[in-house]
């Protein structure tokens, strides 16, 4: 290239440079906080639409979202890599008494379903109980037409066809209060595999491990009778994708859909026996219409913050996200087929935001 | 200082490094060698305990209560699948290099080879995306129900044709990987040869194909076997592509070709994040532990080809 106006060129420069020198100093008066939210693929949609929202009225706080599994938003909050750990699970009683800064707070309220494909027979529901699946992920009930399945199905022409049982690889949310339904439900699955964001999955010939909630999805999509358990915040794919979601027996017996409603009387029943650091299952509630498998949504979060503005913008995100004109407002929920947070919990979590510091 | 020292220092370092990680990986899986013992080779479980109650003490180590860690469907998914891949990649690498290095016009042999060389410059997640996408519904709607129909009479072909993922899958991709390794070493070892060697041959009365048999093969077969050591060292290490692919199998081995696996180094990856929930570390300290073991592996399986070419340079040298 060449330069008719040397002098020109010089000023340009010199001027860009100035610039540059003084961009840090332009933004130091009114820095941006970065928030890292890692996680749970079930809370990944409902971040997704509280950021663009959240962000319209405070400029000053960036958030980047991450959906990758509830195991590595615990580590990685943990750690100090993200500053949300989001997770389908809370810690256990181990890992809290190891890392006691970690504070457990309840963002919402998620269930999840249990899909199927089963070609023909996806528009229909069938019945599904916590022993049924227990011995499907065990591999004693190896096909769709299995006397135990069909004695809860009557009626329904079930196909002589193995069935592709899928669970997740990845350490994650969904995994835990799936296999705590089945170890509520199932003594001999308690016994033997017990429940965990990962376990030691039985050996089923010809079962599949899936990354992510959009990984079982895929699975089941494209595997023509398999079965797997994945999260509300994904029910609008798999109704597009005509996938079949099960009916789940409760613990008084009965067989129930996920709905605000099944969730909502869960809930109920639970929510007087939250305690004060908000970690307990959900699962397996008592009462007539308790769908089974709800969970709280937490965030992770380390109650000790490096700085003062890095604490002050989670707590004002969390306040937001918690509150029904914020966060947990109808409008979000829905989307996702979430349940808003009860009163009652409303207030036990905005404690526990309190000390975030 | 002078320049010979200079790069003494750097070759040391490279060589340094390596025992770094090998001592690194020994130190901190011990813990885990002790408590898991010989029979980490020999179990199908990985089972990182109930990491929702309380640890036990265990030999005087705290451990989650029901843990217990063995391996052996993961020697068995990660060495099967290399040597499909390497079985497949062999005859299809040493034709490819052939036909480039004496059948392509000399114009257009550059192109190819070219692409050949591209081949092996692709990251192995697109591998693994490509593979994910459209390798596995063909393999598992398609071809694989065909083979378990038509093929049932060869040992481990019958049976459950699965869902498309699992160790054929792996086997086919990873020779896709591996096959540039082979075909680009090997051409340049054909086409460098020297020409009066051809051209004796040839002056002898020897046809296209005996001069091809008897003298440039021959010739090059230190460099095959040398780059098919290499093209095992990735297939046994590969991680992205695998995982996207193998169906990774938990705690069982393949019942045939078409059943689901895991391999050593995508199970590293797949598994770090569940390992850091277990409280006593030893599920992470596990973990290295098979990061150790793969790496023995390797050293071994490097090692008993170098000695292959070490025996077969002196054979060759006798029969001289």
């Amino acid at each position: 290239m060449h330069w008719n106006h040397p002098s020109r060129f010089t000023r340009i420069l010199t001027g860009l440079l100035a610039l540059a020198l003084a961009l840090p100093v332009l933004f130091a008066a009114d820095p941006v906080v970065n928030i890292l939210e890692t996680g749970s693929s079930l809370l990944y949609p409902l971040f997704n639409l509280w950021v663009p929202v959240y962000r319209r009225q405070h400029s000053n706080v960036r958030i980047t979202t991450q959906s990758t599994g509830s195991g590595t938003g615990i580590s990685q909050s943990i750690a100090g890599l993200a500053q949300i750990g989001a997770s389908d699970a809370y810690l256990s009683n181990a890992m809290e008494k190891m890392h006691s800064n970690m504070l457990n707070i309840p963002l919402a309220i998620s269930m999840q379903m249990v899909n199927y494909n089963l070609p023909g027979l996806n528009y229909r529901h069938l019945k599904l109980s916590g022993p049924v699946l227990a011995g499907i992920y065990t591999g004693s009930i190896r096909y769709w037409n299995d006397a135990r399945i069909r004695s809860l199905n009557p009626g329904v022409k079930l196909p002589h066809h193995v069935i592709i049982p899928v669970h997740r690889t990845d350490g994650s949310g969904d995994t835990f209060i799936f296999t705590q339904y089945l170890s509520f439900s199932t003594p001999s699955w308690a016994n033997q595999t017990s429940y965990g964001t990962s376990v030691s999955w039985p050996a089923v010939s010809g079962g599949l491990g899936a990354e992510g909630n959009p990984g079982m999805v895929t699975a089941i999509k494209d595997n023509p009778y398999a079965i797997a358990y994945i999260g509300t915040s994904f029910e609008n794919a798999i109704r597009r994708d005509r996938m079949g979601i099960a009916l789940l027996k409760n613990r008084a017996g009965n067989f129930l859909l996920p709905s605000a409603r099944t969730a909502d009387a869960a809930a109920a029943v639970m929510v007087p026996k939250t305690p004060r650091d908000e970690r307990i299952s959900l699962i397996f509630a008592p009462g007539r219409m308790s769908y089974p498998i709800i969970n709280y949504e937490y965030a992770i979060v380390n109650r000790q913050q490096g700085s003062a503005q890095t604490a002050a913008a989670l707590r004002q995100l969390f306040g937001w996200a918690i509150s029904r004109s914020g966060g947990n407002a109808p409008s979000f929920m829905r989307r996702v087929h979430f349940v808003p947070l009860p009163a009652p919990v409303v207030k036990l979590s905005q404690a526990q935001i309190a000390e975030i510091q | 200082m002078k320049f010979r020292h200079l790069i003494a220092v750097l070759a040391s370092v490279v060589a340094l490094a390596l025992l770094a990680i090998v001592v690194f990986l020994a130190v901190y899986s011990w813990p885990a060698i002790r408590m898991n013992g010989a029979g980490f080779l020999r179990r199908n479980t990985w089972n990182l305990g109930n990491l929702y109650s309380d640890p036990i003490l265990r030999h005087g180590r705290e451990v989650m209560p029901g843990a217990s860690y063995g391996i052996l469907f993961l020697i068995a998914g990660t060495l099967l699948s290399t040597l499909i891949a390497v079985i497949l990649a062999i005859p299809v690498g040493v034709g490819a290099a052939i036909f480039l290095a004496e059948a392509v016009p000399a114009g257009m042999r550059s192109w190819i080879s070219f692409f050949v060389e591209m081949l092996a410059a692709i990251p192995s997640v697109v591998f693994g995306l490509w593979g994910y996408v459209v390798v596995i519904p063909f393999l598992g709607h398609h071809l694989y129900p065909w083979m378990a129909h038509h093929l049932k009479f060869i040992p481990f072909f019958a049976g459950h044709s699965g869902s498309g993922y699992g160790l054929l899958t792996a086997g086919l991709v990873l020779c896709l990987m591996i096959v540039p390794l082979i075909t680009a070493t090997l051409r340049d070892a054909l086409v460098t040869q020297l020409a009066t060697q051809r051209d004796a041959s040839l002056a002898l009365g020897a046809s296209r194909f005996e001069t091809l048999w008897s003298v440039l093969l021959p010739g090059a077969r230190r460099v095959l076997i040398g780059s098919s050591i290499l093209a095992t060292g990735r297939a046994l290490g590969e991680t992205m592509a695998v995982l996207m692919i193998s169906g990774n199998a938990l705690n069982y081995l393949p019942r045939n070709i078409y059943s689901p696996i895991s391999t050593m180094a995508s199970f590293i990856v797949s598994q770090l994040d569940s390992a850091l929930q277990d409280p006593t570390g030893i599920a992470v300290r596990s973990l290295a532990e098979v990061a150790l073991v793969l790496c023995v592996i390797s050293v071994v399986v490097n090692g008993a080809a170098r000695l292959l070419i070490y025996y077969h340079g002196r054979w060759s040298a006798r029969m001289a």
